[in-house]
């Protein structure tokens, strides 16, 4: 691992192991209707949309 | 004293700092210069300031290489950016982030300020408030909330 010098032995500032994320791209990419996927996620965030409460 | 003052000034102005470790699977990599050009351009519009860079890679036994940007071959239009480079991470946290990775993978690592939210942040300390939590919403969780309620609407309820 040639990372630079100044990197060894410091203390880090990530903590601790990181897990894996989802995939964002998966959400819209696979199923039978990609595109009706990404414009439901393209309202969700539609300037107006009120909260159910 | 004035050095002093002056450091806390900056820190006050400084944007919430955030990293990702963007993966490319193995057999889905095509480097073409546009993540580059997209991140030299953001930089360049004030919108974030790059910390720090390196690129990670994982054999299919798990062992993790990491090299720094300015050994990671032809760097394009990220000559500019790689001289101001605070090398912020340290050799722990490449263990750490590359915990994410699957074998077999190459992924690039920034860190970043978020030089836009900078002077909102410093606006809210200054009255008085404190961040006590934020996060990132998935996509996928987007797509559930709306399902539900189209659910919800197709039922009448």
């Amino acid at each position: 691992m040639p990372l630079r010098p100044a990197r060894i032995g410091r203390v880090g500032v990530v903590g601790a192991p990181v897990a894996k994320a989802a995939v964002v791209s998966a959400a819209v990419r696979p199923g039978p209707a990609p595109v009706a996927k990404a414009a439901v996620v393209g309202a969700a965030i539609t300037p107006g949309r009120r909260r159910r409460i | 004293m004035a050095e002093v003052e002056i450091a806390e000034h900056a820190l006050d102005d400084l944007g919430p700092v955030d990293y990702l470790v963007i993966e490319f699977p193995a057999g889905h990599q095509t480097f073409t210069g546009e993540i580059a050009e997209e991140l030299v351009r953001l930089v360049d519009a004030g919108t974030i300031r790059l910390i720090d860079a390196i690129v990670l890679t994982k054999d299919e036994n798990g062992d993790i290489d990491a090299v720094e940007l300015s050994d990671a071959g032809d760097l394009g239009p990220l000559v500019q950016l790689e001289a101001d480079l605070a090398e912020l991470l340290a050799a722990d946290d490449v263990i750490n982030l590359a915990n994410a990775m699957d074998p077999g993978s190459v992924a690039g690592v920034i860190v970043y300020e978020n030089v836009w939210a900078g002077p909102f942040a410093a606006a809210a300390r200054r009255a008085g408030g404190q961040l006590i939590a934020n996060g990132r919403i998935p996509i996928q969780a987007i797509i559930a909330s709306i399902e539900a309620d189209d659910a919800l609407d197709e039922n009448g309820a």
